[in-house]
């Protein structure tokens, strides 16, 4: 929105400084994500002061528990995960406004009672405040609570004004093109597309939305941002840790649903698309999805653009750990794949004919999260007769996670008479310029959803755009089972049959 | 002024040898253990930030603008050059300088941000070859910030005209500056922020959000009156909360109110309110007391009555610096 159509004494405040009288209910009050990820988000922005001072929280979920019950859960949770040791005065603000909702998601009555609950407090207030509905339950209850959202009236609330309804989704949103058609078919039924922010939390990242500043804020990067200049992307979203204790959601989900088909995706779109005409949501969006339909099918047969492994035993932090068959609670004979690694073409006058690797998995030799951009080498006609000297392919970096931050490769003249050159890398750390103390994806995020600004959730047919191109893998992988499954040791950089999707064109996978 | 330069911390190195010193200031701190940048990157510096201390300093108010100044930089590493113009009646005759550099440890081993100061002493004399002498100092092709901490003499303003023009905002603290200093013929007026206007962002946004939740028209129509009250200590934020309230109130479309502001009598020392008064029977009041950071919305807005209590606070003053600057 211009600053001139905002209200008047709004007007000057950054837009995170404006919102609106709210009320978040968080649907799975008592799970994971709620205590781990929101509960702490929404405690860090109260304690930066960017919560409005008629802010309210409402837990929703099955438990029956009372409203200390569940501010006890909250305190807990603030005190165990948040970025800042709890303080009295800042909690007391919240669970001053904080109450719980007990009831079934597939219960219409239930959610009566939450309506009933929000108007008490909004008649106690004196104010209309606005409703946001976070469903962070598992994607099984994810349609019930979103029709019984329509039935109840909620839903529509205070639709066609600024402080109308919202309701921001978790992953996975769904599980394949049919269902997540059928996910948008039912919320399409009861919200309006505006109102809907499907979250993928990779967007709320301060480094990635670095990306969109990288690339269009620096006039030196976007004249050189296309196949006359670049020779291939690599994309990584490495883990070093195993299934742990989440065999159970793992083995129904993989890789490719996990990582893959989502956030790789939207670090994909966003270093691949085409310059938006603004930082509108839409504007962003729309150049997300036309870069995303621009992606050529996948041969999904051997030798094709799609390689998958499961990790295998092997070392990790100097201790031997066993392989992903051996896991409590994973099928012996499973075929779900702890590793993937994609081989993409985009099919636009930008792109045409520079590869975009992707990969993701657990059990990788060290986390890391990133974007490595390598440029076509040097004509070598200067250099290229002295054996001494090694001319490296620039490679700007944008590293994600940890030590997020942007390095760039440059060949450098080593000093000495001899003219030799060796790599150099420039490092643009932000814990060291800006301290690692910056706000959590979720506060970003959550707050977003507060404001309206849709920007960094996913639209239904950016969603669709991705299972679209993924079903077929996953279809393809489903029927084979074992069969053509490779196996990586722990604590390495994956498999060796992936090393196949680059070899044609003499890339290779970096190791980070 | 000279007891000033004497007792700002850092150590005393010749005029010509800033930028050297500066370097081997980090090994003598890495030698005696403390905590220093062991790689250059730690040592990026994002802004120049000038700290001028007015004539009318004391030693105790600039140890706090010092501190303020390192706390900033902790935040957003920066290259602080701090100016300690001696009285006019000084005899000196010559420019002194001292370097200090700081570090401070985060969470994690790359969260290491260090600030480096110089810190020069002039006679008036000098003032002419400040701007040779600041300009080495500095980074030149990042933004400059001047911060005229007690700048009170409108006919000195010329010996700082090269610095003040190259800055990308001044910051003015209203509340230890002479009134008038805001509407000073500083050569870009566009430059020119309030840190006490910055300071009462909360206040701001609290304000904002409660009243945004109202059209215009419910704000201004039947408004005659905008008062503003302060306790003792908040004078120069009592003006900044009436000036951007009158702004509000303009670009709702009304210019028919009369705006006031008073010292309230017998309230906290940190005490601010802001009154809407109406020929009608809306009322719109908020009360704070910002030393306990809380403060309390009343209104009535014909559709129903609305009582809220808020959080508030001034902003600590390195994030004042920080508003001012970039936003």
């Amino acid at each position: 929105m211009a600053e001139n159509q905002r209200h008047p004494f709004l007007q000057g405040l950054s837009k995170h400084r404006g919102a609106p009288p709210t009320v978040v209910v968080i649907f799975g009050a008592s799970g994971d994500l709620t205590t781990r990820k929101l509960i702490p988000a929404v405690y860090n922005l109260s304690f930066d002061n960017l919560l409005p001072a008629d802010f309210y929280l409402v837990g929703f979920g099955r438990s029956t528990i009372t409203d200390d019950a569940f501010r006890t859960i909250a305190s807990d949770a603030i005190k165990e995960f948040s970025r800042r040791d709890l303080q009295a005065d800042v909690w007391k603000r919240i669970s001053n406004h904080t109450t719980y909702v007990s009831g079934n998601y597939d219960d219409k009555k239930a959610f009566e009672r939450l309506a009933e609950h929000i108007a008490k407090i909004e008649k106690n207030l004196g104010r209309e405040v606005q409703p946001l509905f976070y469903i962070s339950t598992p994607p099984s209850v994810f349609e019930s609570i979103i029709i019984n959202l329509g039935t109840s009236g909620l839903a529509s609330k205070y639709l066609g004004q600024p402080h109308h309804a919202k309701v921001v989704i978790e992953k996975p949103f769904g599980r394949d093109l049919d269902s997540a058609r059928a996910l948008n078919t039912t919320i399409r039924a009861h919200f309006e597309e505006h109102q809907v922010y499907r979250i993928d939390h990779y967007l709320g990242k301060e480094t990635v939305q670095d990306l969109l500043v990288q690339r269009f804020a620096n006039s030196i990067f976007e004249p050189l941002w296309n196949r006359n200049f670049i020779e291939s992307v690599q994309i990584t979203v490495a883990e070093s840790v195993g299934v742990e204790s989440r065999a159970g959601y793992y083995e129904q989900s993989g890789c490719l649903r996990d990582m893959i088909q989502n956030h790789t995706m939207q670090l994909l779109a966003l270093t691949a698309m085409e310059p938006p005409v603004s930082l509108d949501a839409e504007a962003v969006r729309d150049e997300k999805v036309k870069v995303l339909r621009a992606i050529q099918p996948l041969n999904v047969q051997e030798g094709g653009d799609v390689a998958r492994a499961q990790y295998a035993a092997g070392m990790i932090g100097g201790l031997p750990v066993g392989g992903y068959l051996q896991e409590p609670g994973v099928d012996p004979k499973s075929g779900t794949e702890t590793y993937a690694a994609i081989r993409l073409s985009i099919n636009n006058w930008r792109w045409q004919g520079v590869p975009f690797y992707l990969r993701s998995g657990k059990r990788f030799a060290r986390r890391v999260t990133e974007i490595a951009v390598q440029f076509r080498r040097p004509p070598g006609t200067l250099f290229a007769q002295n054996k001494n000297l090694d001319l490296a392919a620039n490679t700007l970096t944008f590293q994600i996670q940890p030590d997020e931050g942007l390095s760039l490769i440059l060949n450098g003249k080593i000093p000495g008479l001899e003219t030799r050159t060796q790599p150099v890398k420039m490092n643009f750390r932000y814990a060291t310029t800006f301290g690692s103390n910056t706000p959590e994806a979720y506060e970003r995020l959550v707050l977003d959803a507060m404001i309206g600004d849709g920007t960094l959730f996913i639209r239904g047919d950016e969603a669709e755009t991705s299972w679209k191109l993924y079903t077929p893998v996953l279809e393809h992988w489903k029927a084979q089972g074992q069969k053509g499954m490779d196996s990586y040791a722990s604590g390495s950089w994956g498999p060796k049959s992936a090393d196949a999707l680059l070899a044609s064109q003499n890339h290779t996978w970096r190791e980070p | 002024m000279a007891d000033l330069f004497d007792a700002l911390p850092g150590l005393e190195v010749p005029v010509g040898a800033i930028a050297k010193s500066l370097a081997s200031l980090w090994d003598d701190a890495a030698s005696s253990g403390k905590p220093a940048p062991t790689v250059e990157d730690s040592r990026a510096t994002q802004i120049n930030l000038v700290l001028h201390l007015g004539l009318n300093t004391t030693f105790e108010d600039a140890k706090t603008q010092f501190e303020t100044a390192a706390h900033f930089a902790m935040r957003y590493p920066s290259r602080v050059v701090v100016l300690c113009p001696l009285q006019e009646d000084d005899k000196s005759t010559t420019m002194r300088a001292k370097v200090y550099g700081e570090c401070a440890i985060g969470k994690s081993k790359q969260d290491k941000r260090c600030c480096e100061f110089v810190i020069l002493s002039y006679p008036r004399s000098f003032r002419q070859y400040l701007e040779s002498e600041v300009s080495i100092c500095i980074s030149s092709d990042l933004p400059l910030y001047y911060w005229p901490h007690r700048f009170s003499a409108n006919a000195n303003l010329a010996d700082y005209r090269y610095l003040l023009t190259k800055a990308k905002r001044i910051l003015i603290d209203s509340s230890t500056s002479p009134r008038e200093a805001l509407s000073y013929p500083w050569p870009k007026p566009e430059a020119v922020r309030d840190l006490a206007s910055a300071r009462l962002l909360h206040v701001r946004q609290a304000i904002g959000q409660f009243l945004s939740r109202y059209s215009p028209q419910t704000l201004t129509d039947n408004l005659t009156g905008v008062s503003v009250e302060h306790g003792e200590k908040l004078m120069a934020e009592g003006y900044a909360l009436l000036a951007w309230a009158k702004d509000r109130i303009l670009a709702c479309g009304s210019n028919q109110a009369d705006f006031s502001v008073k010292e309230r009598a017998h309230s906290p020392e940190l005490f601010l309110s802001l009154r809407f008064t109406y020929s009608n029977s809306q009322s719109f009041v908020w009360t704070a007391d910002l030393k306990i950071g809380h403060s309390h919305f009343e209104a009535d807005f014909k559709t129903a009555k609305t009582s809220l209590d808020a959080a508030a606070k001034l902003l600590k003053p390195e994030d004042s610096l920080s508003e001012a600057m970039f936003f």
